[in-house]
């Protein structure tokens, strides 16, 4: 009995700070109708501040939380003026959780500069020794947790339901525009209420920082988790978000007290998922007061790139010159590992190009298809002697399968509802992953991996392996070329652009959606597989979801909807990293930046836009075709 | 009536309070050329909303070539032959003015999908002849400058054109067309109403909501005036003309 109510209450403490974190969620949902991935980001920057400043400079306690929350909301509010503000009216709304997810690694990659990859623990408020109440010892910083977010909690319903601010931020949430014209600075609340929610996502952190270790990429632990929470208790209803933060934390706490921490992780993705499919709009309460349809149904669109022509096979033919002479340009070990992982990551990124870039839906899970990929064909060829060619075959039926079977929440499912779906079914995976241990090895990997082969011919070499990599994508790119200019193509893109336009000309939107997302998932799967075959080794966090984060931003950066362009994006963040080694620090910063400042200035990409600027050029010199223009006004 | 390609019977549809549609029944004989008029906010888009079943009527009987098509999905009921366009011209951002005309072609790919992957012949072939029709259409509506030019960086009313030119490639048996004049100058409107003929002397039944009165006049077989969500008059287009309650509805509520 005594145990149950040990456990009880560590789950609430947990849950406290998901309710925090679902709060901040629920709160610029309401007011933008995006939902901000680099929220929990902030709990991390608050409670790390606060160490250096409580730890490294000796302040008191007080005067260190209140200088820390102070600091990262300042900083939270900068970031926020410059990089979510003015996109949100200008990105629809899956752009603008990729850019929040841009954010989010960007504040990884600055916490791991600031702070290096140590765990941190505050020392706790009123020290050690925990209080005995009733049989039961409750660690006092518990006290410090359970007031702090009461206090958070009446503080945030005061502001939005008692203050005239509150009530502007209201009307924004209501209707945007009808608040522009009543007055209302809509732009200000935005920024407001994404300060406030970091503003409380910092002060839980520091909150918890004590009984909790933290580091710099335990903001996406504390995102995932503060999102399940928000998305069971109802997107945009503050008490939902409250009880789904606290009884997300008890019933993870029970189910790992009394079965595994594998089980508890798995049950509230389970729980998720079930709850995206039966009630997207929560269980408690009814949740998004917004209607997502006006958002939605604003018009995606990037400029159109197109290498035709004679041109266009002077390119690719330029381009598959290049690629077989590179490892022959530099013949360095490292440079040629780094081509050979760009290559696989490639294949990977190419099956997300078509799921977002041609269908416009957005995936975060696209690592869990390499996850799949990779532990079956390696679990298979080390465990069973299955060859490494067949292992590679089952692993893309089982991720096929796997996709398919995600379709039944995903096809039903727009905007965030879809991305978070795909997301809940990264993050199961990974779990998975480090939490079958018996099978994958677990947190420290499985080694022994074969190197790839076909009959009898055994790709070992990083220079075979390379060979077959650019063979296999030479292939892949003719056959997704081929299928893309084709009425499969078209039918994609109509989809992304106008789904109403697009069924009254009787495409069965349904259908291409699910191709779409079943070729992503053989292509991650596939990718997985030769990432496995060509390491010998493979550990979760190889095929966590990070990855996925980082796949997305190498798509974006490289140019989407384009198939050739993301290897641009996937080479510059595989290369860079090996060419110039201090960068290696610096990635995640520079994954999270790229992506930012792609969504908001290049959203062609690095392709896109050398060619658009390319066959400006190019035209110049040509007999005008702007005649065209003149011929109609 | 049998050779209607189109009856509606007791069509109703209300949006909260508003009343948008109040039973209508209409009939629209095959191969003709029905035109739509009415003032602002008389309900015409919508009437096209409930045969598409973009939205779902709320009683009412919808028939199309002899069998119901109420409650058939949108998609279930472009498969059947009925197209329409929008009132905003809703073509593809993301393509080309060809490969916006070559999507409205998607029912009548032949090919599959793999055949192409792997660059087959029949596959490009089909490519070919279905973009050799799109051709010849835009030269027709006057386009073909603007074929290889971003969708979205066309005007208006080229956009508009545009949108007919991808109905057309579907190939309907019965065409619904929202306002396909505005943003039409008067020598583009000619060519629209020329083209509106050859269309309906090909055999394709048509429905076209208009504002547009010497349009109207000059190519309908038949003109329905709507008004408040109500069918005020139907008749030849000389008929409706000389028709006081027309009068009286457009220049009551239009000026
Ligand atoms: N989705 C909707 N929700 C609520 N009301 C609607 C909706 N669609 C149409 N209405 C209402 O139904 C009535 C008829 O609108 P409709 O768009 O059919 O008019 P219309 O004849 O096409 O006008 P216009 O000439 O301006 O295009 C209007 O009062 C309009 O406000
Ligand atoms: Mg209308």
């Amino acid at each position: 009995m005594n145990l149950a109510i040990q456990i009880v209450i560590g789950g609430l403490l947990q849950g406290a700070v998901f309710a925090v974190i679902a709060l901040g969620f629920s709160l610029v949902f309401r007011v933008t109708g995006v939902l901000n991935l680099s929220q929990g980001a902030f709990c991390v920057v608050g409670a790390l501040v606060m160490y250096t400043i409580e730890v490294s400079w000796g302040w008191p306690t007080p005067v260190a939380a209140v200088a820390a929350s102070l600091a990262t909301a300042a900083f939270g509010l900068a970031l926020g003026a410059l990089c979510f503000v003015p996109a949100v009216p200008r990105l629809p709304t899956s752009s603008m959780l990729i850019l929040t997810a841009g954010l989010l690694t960007l504040l990884q990659g600055v916490l791991l500069i600031g702070w290096s990859s140590q765990p941190y623990a505050l020392p706790p408020f009123s020290g050690e020794a925990p209080v005995v109440l009733w049989g039961v010892r409750v660690p006092t910083q518990g006290f410090w947790i359970a007031g702090i977010t009461v206090a958070v909690v009446v503080a945030m319903w005061f502001v939005v339901q008692r203050t005239t601010l509150g009530t502007a931020l209201r009307a924004c949430a209501e209707n945007r525009v009808a608040a522009r014209l009543m007055g209302i600075d809509v732009p200000r609340m935005t920024l407001l209420s994404f300060g406030m929610a970091v503003l409380i996502a910092a002060i839980s952190g520091i909150a918890v920082a004590p009984i909790t270790s933290l580091e710099f990429d335990t903001g996406g632990f504390f995102t995932n988790f503060g999102f399940i929470a928000v998305a069971i208790g109802g997107l945009g209803s503050f008490l939902g978000s409250v009880a789904g933060g606290l009884f997300l934390g008890v019933a993870e706490q029970l189910a790992a007290g009394y079965v595994s921490s594998l089980f508890a992780n798995a049950l509230a993705l389970a729980l998720l998922l079930m709850v995206l499919l039966w009630r997207p709009n929560g269980l408690f309460g009814g949740g998004a007061v917004r209607r997502t349809d006006v958002r939605d149904e604003q018009r995606i669109y990037h400029a159109i790139v197109r290498v035709q022509g004679r041109g266009g096979l002077v390119f690719a033919a330029a381009a598959v010159a290049l690629v077989l002479v590179l490892p022959l340009l530099f013949p360095s070990a490292g440079i040629l590992s780094s081509l050979v992982i760009t290559g696989i990551l490639y294949i990977s990124v190419l099956g997300l190009d078509v799921l977002m870039g041609y269908a416009g839906q957005v995936s975060l899970g696209q690592a869990g298809f390499m996850a799949i990929g990779g532990y079956t064909a390696s679990i298979l060829a080390v465990t069973y002697g299955v060859s490494p060619l067949w292992g590679t075959v089952a692993g893309i039926v089982l991720s096929v399968a796997a996709a398919w079977v995600l379709s039944f929440v995903t096809l039903r499912l727009r905007g965030h509802y879809l991305a978070l779906a795909t997301l809940a079914f990264g993050l199961l995976i990974d779990s998975l992953t480090v939490g079958m241990v018996d099978t994958t090895g677990g947190p420290s990997g499985l080694a022994g991996i074969p190197a790839f082969s076909v009959g009898s011919i055994v790709f070992a070499s990083p220079i075979a392996m390379y060979y077959l990599v650019v063979g296999i994508i030479i292939v892949l790119v003719l056959a997704l070329y081929g299928a893309m200019r084709s009425g499969f193509g078209r039918a994609l893109i109509a989809v992304r652009t106008d789904q109403t336009a697009a069924v009254a000309l009787g495409v069965n939107v349904v259908r291409y959606k699910l191709a779409a997302f079943l070729i992503s998932a053989a292509l991650g799967s596939l990718s997985g597989s030769l990432y496995a075959f060509y390491f010998h080794f493979l550990a979760p966090e190889m095929v966590a979801t990070p990855r996925s984060f980082e796949m997305i931003a190498m798509l974006v950066a490289g140019g989407e909807g384009t198939l050739v362009g993301s290897a641009l994006g996937v080479a510059l963040l595989t290369l860079l990293p090996t060419v110039f080694q201090p960068f290696a620090l610096y990635k995640t910063l520079a994954e999270g930046l790229l992506l930012v400042l792609c969504f908001m200035w290049l959203p062609e990409g690095i392709f896109g836009f050398a060619t658009v600027q390319l066959a400006r050029w190019l035209r110049r010199g040509a007999p005008p075709a702007t005649a065209a223009e003149k011929a109609m006004p | 009536m049998s050779d209607a390609a189109l009856a509606i019977k007791g069509l109703s549809k209300s949006f909260g309070g508003v009343r948008a549609i109040t039973d209508v029944s209409l009939a629209v004989p095959e191969g003709s050329l029905t035109a739509v008029i009415g003032p602002n906010g008389a309900g015409k888009t919508t009437l096209f909303n409930l045969v598409t079943n973009l939205y779902a009527a709320d009683s009412g009987a919808i028939d199309f070539q002899g069998r119901s098509i109420r409650g058939l999905s949108p998609g279930a009921i472009a498969r059947l032959g009925l197209i329409r366009t929008f009132q905003s011209a809703r073509i593809f951002p993301g393509m080309t003015a060809r490969e916006n005309a070559l999507a409205g072609a998607h029912m009548h790919l032949g090919v599959a999908t793999w055949k192409h992957m792997l660059w087959l012949n029949s596959a490009r072939r089909e490519e070919r002849s279905l973009a050799a029709k799109a051709d010849r259409l835009l030269e027709l509506v006057g386009l073909a400058v603007f074929r290889d030019v971003a969708a979205t960086d066309l005007p208006m009313g080229a956009q508009k054109m545009l949108e007919v030119v991808r109905a057309l490639m579907a190939e309907p048996r019965l065409l619904l067309l929202d306002e396909p004049a505005a943003g039409l100058n008067d020598a583009e409107t000619a060519e629209l109403a020329a083209l509106l003929r050859a269309v309906r002397d090909s055999g394709i039944t048509l429905i076209v909501v208009e504002h547009n009165m010497s349009l109207v006049m000059g190519v309908a077989d038949q003109v329905v005036v709507l008004d408040a969500g109500s069918i005020v008059a139907a008749g030849t287009p000389r008929a409706i003309q000389q028709d006081k309650r027309v009068i009286a509805a457009y220049v009551g509520s239009e000026a």
